[in-house]
């Protein structure tokens, strides 16, 4: 695959192509276009590359082209080998022993097991201030390690020469591969992070990389940053793009104008964007692994303490119109808390397994009938409720819709409140609403990511509701059936269902991306959790 | 010396009527008028600001009358109705037939919606709302926002500016770091301040224009009133020991009033872009109300598909603006003592 | 004059002392953090963080190392971007909002003052009439819209011009027109109004009388002094317009320091907020003492030194 930008060699490939096709071979070089750039669309700037301290999701999408873990995640989040060879799970489920192959950094260093060593335990390290260290949470030791109690080195990872990682945990964990497989524990090169000290990660030249790019170009602040093929990668042959230009436009009627006129190869579409390009052929939806729904303040409020009137709210709301006639963004209705096609068992889906219809079915005769009688419990005529939501164009859709379905019922008044994010979320910490509508995406394809923020004691559970056989469940499925995927599965799919029948939240919708992407864009991986984009088996067609 | 002078009889009558009539006659002036007669008169010569007038009335009474009778609920919300252009009947030109181009081809939005029997003038948004009844009830947001600043301005910024500069040194000196320093901390923050302590809306929005708005017209104002303080007919004014209130008055307002005025005439579009701005961050007027500034915002971003959602609030704020700034342009030459017949 | 301008420096770093204490306690009203997830956190985990931005600390001691910091010109760490100084962060994003902002000034007053003075020579003109609706139309549009506007139809539709990004000149060409137009509204109604008056006062009759030339009468006189409103109002809008406007820099994709300061106050992020601040006051001084300064040479019957009479 040596094709160069120069014409002459172009006009070989392309008869070159011709011979190939005959021969069946469609992924071959053969059918690719001469010039392999990809000019790919952000929301935002690229705020961080530290592998251990970055937060947010352009990071998260950068670090996982730029860098690879034991594990890389694929298609609908399958996990494959990556820096690992293969792993063996021990019976109990409790150790996992990786066999690295031999691999390279970007500068030429070679890529150990006492790489991931140092980049667990830095990461873990309660001094690197890492805030989603709690992903490390089945690793041995891990939790006390961040509330300094133990030291770092009692980490459950160890070397065993440079070519075999061997993991403990605390107990099994079901999803464990595919935490590996999250940028969060991904190597790190300890003597490029010593080499740099605080300016570590903190532009693209200071900073190292074992994954199929290496980024060339990013000041640390700027608006674009360029990702070039990394020949230092072990499947290098494979990698067919030689450049991806990340630009990141905030506008997204600016993104469309760059996309029409060929300055962009993918752009996100928001707004009333996705309903005019619903049958382009160049039109994709992705559906995201995140649920938007509802939390009533359950604290004092004692309306919203009653079930009748919780349910009330959730039946008024027409989920289906909302998503395809005000959102139609490729989002879709949300049936429970957990997103739609992020786990599965024997084939069936989670939410088919948990479907409760009675909780989000619309039903204005019904929500009315609940809703007179939660009045006539708390002995009220009528009652006034604040919405509460972000101040984003989504979270305003939002807002306007909910309000306008609830005032259809009797003796309600409904007034909304749109914030900064911030803000709203500070206010919900502290108890400060009525209903706020609350969004979550998952860390990792399990259930459980969803639902352990309702249980008693977790501090998402803004609303505080409170139920026991929900708290059971979810403890049963983290501790005693752990390594029971059977039970561990009833235990999720019960909690669900009894949040869904008390309705401790309502859900509205799971969200959607849709974008435009040039149709000789192929090869693009996308995947629902995390880090959602690979670009190594990406390449530009004919 | 026993010179007499011998006047005659009559002389040492009071004059009759008639004989005052005589005399008036005679006499070359214009009937004395007082200094709002002159203005009013003035003003009346201008067609522009008549106009001008008649056009601001009747968005005035069209706006407020909203709140009584609004040809939708702009608020009411109908999905199925979404994003219809606008359908005026008996009408059949590309752009107020209910057509719309999707896709590169001319379709008929209402048909396609299974609404033919309904039409709006301007279209429906997003939601299904009648844009006509939004564009009202933004155009009322903005009047009262656009209001509220002119009030400030006329009253804070004029004295605060008037005081700076007629007292001048320490007093001028103090009160012009005061203005630096309010200057100088961002509205963003006041704003954002005020929505964290009040809520999202009106409120917030008028209290950071009250503390912010005022400051420019202070600071012109005291410009000139620097620059007439120095001249002939206040120093004579000032020799003949009239009170300050009253060379305030009678001296420098007339001569400041087309600045006054001018600046009168950019802090509305000011004040109701600083409400649209914050709508485009997205911390304006809080949903479901709407001002134009919302309605603009939201109109801008489907500009390529819906332009009607853009072009229809723009039209009203360009007319606003328009009005306002002809009145204004009729008013000054109505008030400045300066401009020449 | 040298006395003057003494006075005016000491004010000068006064008014930036008491600014920089007024924002900085504003922001600790505001419920700003570098965490992302707070709730995911433990107790300790929060208290590291907050030591690693010195939060730690009594709102009074953490003042106090601001100021300190701020005297050499170290403004913090910023939350939005991990671990880059404010220093640096402005450093490296406030040239593509000078650069517009001041096309944009430039373009705005010199056309502003044309056209004022056009309409105020054929007073009650049809050209006047023209100068005067194109500035009212200048002002009547927000400038996210007439953004939108120059971007479709110059950029996508006719192609002429890019559509946003930031390269050469050729990427400023649309951004600056969109900042333009308020300068460009503002100068030309306040010239107008001005000169007419100008042009009616004694002194040009008197020029006249003396068989000065049009231009001469025009240049040395009436545009002289009608130049004091348009003086006043000029130095806060360019240090405005110089310091980034969100809208025109979403717009147009300008990789510059008015989304990032809009983004900071609705995150929080005050080292951000204080570090621009400062900058923006600090040039807003400074523009307002020319601007008095400018007075006197405009109009020499102005006289701000020392108290009038």
């Amino acid at each position: 695959m040596k094709i160069n930008s120069a014409v002459k060699l172009g006009t070989v490939a392309t008869f070159a192509a011709v011979l190939l096709a005959a021969c069946g071979s469609s992924s071959n070089s053969s059918s690719q276009a001469s010039k392999q750039t990809l000019n790919w669309m952000e929301s935002s700037a690229l705020p961080s590359m530290d592998l251990s301290t970055a937060t947010d999701v352009v990071s998260g999408e950068t670090m996982n082209n730029t860098g690879e873990g034991l594990l890389r995640f694929g298609k609908k989040s399958t996990t494959h080998p990556g820096v690992a060879k293969s792993y063996k799970v021990s019976k109990d489920g409790k150790t996992y022993t990786f066999n690295l192959r031999k691999s390279n950094w970007s500068n030429g260093d070679k890529v150990t097991a006492k790489d991931f060593v140092y980049a667990w335990q830095r990461t873990v390290n309660p001094k690197t201030a890492s805030q989603y260290a709690y992903m490390y949470a089945p690793v041995k030791n891990a939790n006390e390690i961040m509330k300094s109690q133990k030291p770092v080195s009692s980490l459950g990872i160890k070397a065993e020469g440079d070519y075999k990682v061997v993991v403990t945990l605390t107990q099994a964990t079901d999803y464990f591969p595919a935490l590996v497989a999250s940028p969060m524990f991904f190597p790190q090169n300890q003597s490029v992070v010593d080499k740099y000290g605080k300016k570590y990660a903190a532009n693209a030249k200071s900073n190292v990389y074992n994954g199929p790019f290496k980024l060339t170009y990013w000041t640390g602040t700027s608006d674009n940053w360029t990702l070039s093929k990394n020949t230092k990668y072990w499947n290098a042959k494979n990698v067919k793009l030689k450049k991806i230009n990340f630009k990141a436009v905030k506008d997204p009627q600016t993104s469309l104008s760059q996309f029409q006129s060929g300055k962009l190869d993918a752009t996100y579409l928001s707004g009333q964007q996705p309903k005019n390009y619903k049958n382009d052929k160049q039109y994709v939806e992705r559906k995201g692994a995140s649920t938007f729904y509802i939390e009533m303040n359950q604290r004092k409020d004692s309306m919203m303490k009653n079930k009748k009137a919780r349910q009330a709210l959730s039946l008024a709301i027409n989920r289906k119109q909302f998503v395809n006639k005000v959102l139609a963004d490729g989002s879709s209705e949300a049936k429970g808390l957990v997103s739609t096609g992020l786990m599965s068992y024997k084939g069936k889906d989670f939410n088919t397994a948990s479907a409760v219809p009675e909780a989000t079915d619309h039903d204005l005769a019904k929500a009315q009938k609940l809703w007179k009688e939660a009045l006539k419990e708390t002995g009220r005529s009528n009652y006034n409720l604040t919405l509460m939501a972000d101040d984003t164009p989504a979270g305003k859709n939002t807002l306007e819709f909910v309000q306008s379905q609830w005032s259809k019922l009797d003796n309600i008044k409904v007034t909304t409140q749109s914030l900064p994010f911030k803000t709203r979320l500070s206010r919900s910490e502290n108890g400060q609403f009525q209903a706020v509508v609350s969004g979550w995406g998952a860390d990792y394809p399990d259930a459980i990511s969803f639902l352990e923020m309702f249980t008693k004691t977790n501090s998402y559970n803004r609303g505080k509701w409170l139920n026991t056989e929900y708290d059971n469940d979810i403890k049963a499925a983290d501790g005693k059936d752990a390594n029971n995927e059977a039970a561990r599965w009833t235990d999720l799919v019960d909690a669900q269902k009894t949040l869904m029948k008390d309705q401790g939240i309502i859900p509205l919708y799971q969200q959607g991306k849709s974008q435009l992407v040039k149709s000789n864009v192929k090869g693009v991986i996308y995947f629902p959790t995390g880090a959602n984009w690979d670009f190594s088996h990406a390449y530009i067609s004919k | 010396m026993a010179d007499t002078v011998k006047l005659p009889e009559d002389s040492f009558k009071p004059i009759t009527a008639n004989d005052r009539a005589a005399l008036d006659s005679e006499k070359i002036a214009a009937p004395s008028l007082t200094f709002t007669q002159d203005a009013w008169r003035r003003l009346k010569k201008n067609r522009g600001a008549w106009v001008s007038l008649i056009i601001l009335g009747i968005i005035f009474i069209m706006a407020f009358g909203s709140m009584f009778f609004s040809p939708h609920n702009p608020n009411a919300v109908n999905p199925s109705y979404a994003n219809l252009p606008s359908k005026i009947p008996g009408v059949n030109i590309n752009g107020f037939n209910g057509t719309l181009v999707q896709a590169g081809q001319r379709i008929d939005a209402y048909q396609q919606a299974g609404a033919s029997g309904v039409h709006y003038i301007m279209g429906t948004d997003y939601l299904g709302r009648d844009l006509f009844s939004r564009v009202l009830y933004g155009t009322r947001i903005s009047l009262i926002i656009a209001l509220v600043a002119t009030f400030f301005d006329l009253t804070i910024g004029v004295t605060y500016g008037l005081v700076s500069g007629w007292k001048g040194g320490r007093v001028d000196t103090f009160m012009q770091r005061v203005i630096e320093i309010i200057l100088s901390i961002p509205n963003l923050v006041i704003i954002v301040l005020f929505i964290l302590i009040l809520k999202p809306g009106m409120l917030s929005i008028i209290l950071a224009i009250a503390l912010t708005s005022w400051v420019n017209m202070a600071r012109l104002v005291r410009a000139q009133t620097l620059e007439i303080k120095e001249q002939e007919y206040v120093l004579a004014a000032k020799t003949l020991g009239e009170s300050s209130l009253k060379i305030a008055f009678k001296h420098l307002l007339p001569n400041l009033s087309s600045v006054i005025i001018i600046n009168t005439m950019f802090t509305i579009p000011s004040a109701i872009f600083f409400e649209a701005t914050l709508s485009y961050i997205g911390i304006g007027i809080s949903s479901p109300q709407a001002s134009l500034g919302t309605l603009l915002n939201d109109g801008q971003k489907n500009f390529q598909f819906l332009p009607y959602q853009m072009w229809w609030p723009a039209l009203v704020l360009c007319i606003i603006m328009l009005a306002f700034n002809l009145l204004g342009d009729g008013l000054r030459d109505a008030f400045d003592p300066r401009t020449k017949e | 004059m040298a006395k003057y301008l003494a006075k005016r420096i000491f004010y000068l770093i006064l008014t930036l002392f008491i600014v920089i204490t007024v924002t900085f306690f504003l922001m600790k009203l505001l419920p700003g953090t570098p965490l992302t997830n707070q709730a995911k956190l433990s107790k300790s985990q929060i208290a590291l963080i907050y030591q690693q931005y010195g939060l730690d600390k009594p709102v009074w001691q953490q003042y106090l190392l601001y100021l300190a910091g701020a005297v050499k010109g170290n403004f913090g760490t910023s939350f939005q971007f991990s671990d880059q100084p404010v220093s640096y962060l402005l450093s490296s994003r406030i040239g593509p909002s000078l650069q517009i902002g001041l096309q944009a000034m430039i373009l705005g007053v010199i056309l502003g003052i044309i056209v004022g003075a056009i309409g105020a020579m054929k007073q009650n003109t049809w050209a006047d009439t023209t100068t005067t609706v194109v500035s009212i139309l200048g002002i009547s549009i927000p400038s996210f819209v007439l953004a939108v506007l120059l971007q479709y139809y110059l950029g996508l539709k006719a192609g002429w011009f890019p559509i946003a990004e930031w390269g050469g000149f050729i990427y400023t060409v649309l951004p600056t027109l969109a900042l333009g137009a308020t300068p460009l509204a503002e100068s030309a109604r306040f010239v107008r109004t001005e000169m007419v008056d100008v042009l009616s006062s004694d002194y040009i009759e008197l020029a006249k009388a003396k068989g000065l030339s049009r231009m001469g009468i025009i240049y040395h006189h009436a545009l002289r002094n009608s130049l004091i409103p348009l003086i006043t109002i000029v130095g806060p809008l360019a240090v405005n317009i110089m310091t980034g406007s969100m809208v025109v820099e979403n717009i147009f994709s300008i990789p510059g320091i008015g989304e990032q300061f809009v983004k900071s106050v609705l995150t929080n992020d005050y080292p951000t907020i204080m570090g621009l601040t400062i900058i923006y006051s600090f040039m807003l001084c400074v523009v307002l003492l020319i601007t008095d300064i400018l007075y006197g040479i405009v109009d020499p019957r102005i006289r701000i030194t020392g108290k009038a009479n």
